[in-house]
């Protein structure tokens, strides 16, 4: 598969479709990842601790955490 | 790059709050990596461990579990762009490998994912059955 981004998920997709073991949600969000540029990927990463006020080691101390 | 965030990188839906780095020199010699992170603005957490400016954390490994030397796994690296920059990572085969090998309970925690997303990386290769 040639380089592929976000927004070419539903094609990384059905190449999932015949993955054993996981469900249509499972399958999605791994397409999804799997389709994304390195950046891409990295932003999820990024505005998921982000969105739970966990990005930098200060935000996570506060929150209890040893870093 | 290894660990979480090489995987990440490659397509592995997780997250972790440090980007750990090999780097090819003895543990005797972090003062100098020390002292690189202190002139670009970080703090000194652990020996080994910085808080970048931007809140980021960065650990430096000095030796993997269960891997070749550095020259060996280097030269095998994958090459990506990530933030304008060719970075190598681990392969996630390698990376799998790791933490395989180290059997930490947070490692092990690690591998259905990374076989999860193995299998589909295979699936998506080029010549690769649909």
């Amino acid at each position: 598969m040639k380089t592929t981004s976000l927004k070419d998920w539903p094609k990384v997709y059905r190449r999932l479709k015949g993955m054993r073991g996981m469900s249509e949600e499972e399958r999605i969000l791994l397409a999804r990842s799997l389709a994304a540029t390195p950046d891409e990927r990295w932003n999820i990463h990024e505005t998921f601790l982000r969105s739970h006020g966990l990005f930098s080691h200060w935000q996570r101390k506060a929150y209890g955490f040893k870093w | 790059m290894v660990g979480m965030s090489a995987a990440i990188l490659q397509g592995v839906p997780a997250t972790t709050t440090d980007t750990d780095i090999w780097v090819d020199l003895p543990e005797r010699q972090y003062v100098r990596l020390m002292d690189l992170v202190i002139r670009q603005g970080g703090t000194p957490m652990a020996r080994t461990l910085y808080g970048l400016s931007d809140g980021s954390v960065v650990n430096f490994i000095f030796s993997m579990t269960g891997l070749k030397k550095f020259p060996d796994e280097y030269a095998k690296a994958v090459e990506l762009m990530w933030n304008g920059l060719k970075v190598r990572v681990l392969p996630l085969a390698r990376i799998y490998k790791s933490k395989h090998d180290s059997a930490r309970e947070k490692d092990l925690a690690h591998l259905p994912l990374l076989r999860r997303v193995m299998r589909g990386q295979a699936r998506t290769k080029p010549g690769s059955r649909e």
